[in-house]
């Protein structure tokens, strides 16, 4: 009996537990938001999504002194992006040679401790998809050659940059206790609507540690939304409205300056 | 003070827009131009993507082509039975206008379409206009020279067959030219978001004869059902037009045309013309200037596919 109770109580406990106290010793990344939803009102000029977090079960001394890195993204829906190339012809400059990718995030604000190169290898950083040169888009065309493909690569992030769409904040993380951290990211004004995905990266010494990611929900409040939708399910009805509502003004018009 | 606008999907300040209804407000009312050929570039300069200002304009001109035919029908200044024919032309023409609109956007082609067709348009009219006001301004220098009397019929227009008697501009005329005439000013309408009154009404004054006092409200009866129409199926298929944009450059618009129908009454004919050319080349010469000079970027980020 005694032999079976040691057997079946023990054993778990000399094997499991041990290796369960490793699992709860490596460090991990735990974030929350300041607000899970951001609503588009007709005041809506962007705001800010204040990320708030943790490292758990960091080395106490490691943690003091701020060895551990750490990278946070807030990455929009991933959506199909056309970039276009203008072309002289004929004196003219238009749109000529294009290209597709797919898997663009239509919006990617991150804040790092340090410049994510110095952070970890680009194998890791490619895996990961952390930072603007390592996001995985899918050129969908084949009849570019590598390097024209890297040139419309390169212009798309650049174009998404300038749009206020991309945004790279290195230092943007701000420790408030060895373990506590919070990064503000912004949300700009003509933030695309959908799901968003706030990622936090743990990284010890290049080594990518823990990750741990939470929704943030973008969309049309109130008014914004109505005439949003309205327009997109039921255009004819929208059209219909915009003409009455034409109308209703000019002929308000023509009675409030009628002329004697 | 800022407004997200829900179809445009960006913030802007509407004192700005409100600004640029009541400027070209003004100018519409004292040349009597509708100002669509004004407000779509304007728009464009302000960064509102061209599909969706081509689109709103339209639905900002029902605004002033309403209030504007209210008016003419009554003081009784309108042809009802040529405005209908005409219309005809117009909605077949904004049907035409807005498929080819979708296909040129689908190509990525629609914003060069929109700007050479202004440039295009733009400078015709203007350097028409700048010449005609400018020999009129000399010649009522020299009194003693008589202006050109219109030739009374024209050969070519009426040799065409199908005629029809139009009683209120007492003229028996094809339907051929008016149908034409209708459908291309539909096609603008929709393509580059104008009423088409700059072309309308010299071609009603000059190709079909229609007694000058007619034309205006005549063309205004076309305009304004074709614009309703090309807002209705612009939203239909493009849902592309900003019913909140479309109301700032109204209420702006009807409150510029009251002063500026006011101060053109103190300018004479031919110097308002003259004035509206300038204007008009003006616009013409910004336009084709980004056409033809070096881009400072090259590359351009389209819609893939959808949101």
């Amino acid at each position: 009996m005694t032999r079976l109770f040691l057997t079946l109580v023990l054993t778990p406990i000399l094997f499991v537990l041990p290796t369960l106290v490793a699992a709860q010793t490596k460090p991990s990344v735990q974030i929350g938001l300041s607000n899970e939803t951001v609503g588009i009102t007709s005041s809506f000029d962007g705001t800010e999504i204040v990320v708030f977090g943790s490292i758990e079960n960091g080395e106490k001394e490691r943690l003091k002194n701020g060895k551990y890195d750490l990278v946070i993204s807030l990455e929009g829906p991933n959506d199909i992006s056309t970039v276009r190339r203008k072309e002289n012809k004929f004196g003219i400059w238009v749109n000529g040679l294009s290209e597709q990718f797919s898997d663009v995030p239509s919006s990617y604000t991150m804040a790092a401790t340090r410049p994510v190169k110095e952070i970890s290898s680009a194998e890791n950083l490619k895996i990961l998809e952390v930072g603007l040169d390592h996001l995985n888009l899918v050129p969908l065309g084949n009849d570019l050659s590598a390097e024209q493909v890297k040139l419309f690569r390169d212009s798309l992030v650049r174009l998404k940059i300038n749009k206020g769409l991309y945004l790279v904040d290195i230092g943007g993380i701000e420790f408030l206790t060895p373990t506590l951290f919070k990064a503000t990211l912004a949300v700009p004004a003509n933030v695309p609507i959908g799901r968003h995905l706030a990622h936090a990266y743990l990284f010890d010494e290049g080594k990518f540690v823990a990750s741990q990611f939470t929704e943030l929900e973008v969309r049309k409040k109130g008014f914004e939304q109505q005439a949003y939708e309205l327009a997109h399910n039921h255009g004819l009805i929208y059209g219909i409205l915009a003409v009455l509502i034409a109308m209703a003004t000019g002929w308000l018009a023509s009675v409030i300056f009628k002329k004697d | 003070m800022n407004l997200y606008l829900p179809i445009a999907e960006m913030s802007v300040n509407v004192l700005v827009l409100f600004s640029m209804g009541a400027g070209v407000g003004f100018l519409s009312g004292m040349f009597g131009v509708g100002g669509g050929f004004l407000m779509t570039p304007l728009l464009i300069f302000y960064n509102i993507p061209p599909a969706v200002a081509v689109a709103t304009e339209a639905n900002q001109i029902v605004a002033s082509s309403f209030s504007g035919a209210l008016v003419h029908l009554r003081k009784g200044t309108l042809d009802i039975k040529l405005g209908i024919v005409l219309l005809i032309g117009g909605i077949t023409g904004s049907a035409i206008g807005v498929v080819l609109f979708s296909s040129l956007r689908e190509a990525g082609q629609l914003d060069l379409i929109i700007s050479i067709l202004y440039v295009v348009f733009l400078g015709t009219i203007g350097s028409l206009m700048l010449v005609e006001s400018l020999n009129a301004l000399r010649k009522s220098r020299n009194p003693d020279q008589a202006p050109a009397a219109l030739p009374q019929q024209q050969t070519w227009i009426s040799k065409l067959p199908f005629k029809m008697k139009f009683h209120r501009s007492q003229l028996y005329l094809s339907v051929i030219p008016v149908l034409v005439l209708g459908m291309l000013v539909g096609v603008l309408a929709s393509i580059m978001g104008v009423g088409g009154g700059f072309i309308m009404v010299p071609a009603m004054i000059y190709i079909l004869r229609v007694p000058t006092n007619v034309v205006i409200g005549t063309s205004l009866f076309q305009i304004m059902f074709v614009t309703m129409f090309t807002t209705i199926a612009q939203s239909a298929t493009n849902q592309t037009v900003d019913i909140v944009l479309a109301l700032i450059l109204m209420v702006g618009g009807v409150i510029g045309a009251q002063f500026g129908a006011r101060a053109g009454q103190k300018l004479r004919g031919e110097q308002l013309r003259a004035l509206l050319g300038l204007i008009v080349l003006a616009v013409c010469i910004r336009l084709g200037w980004d056409l033809v000079t070096v881009p400072s970027e090259l590359f351009s980020l389209g819609e893939g596919g959808g949101h």
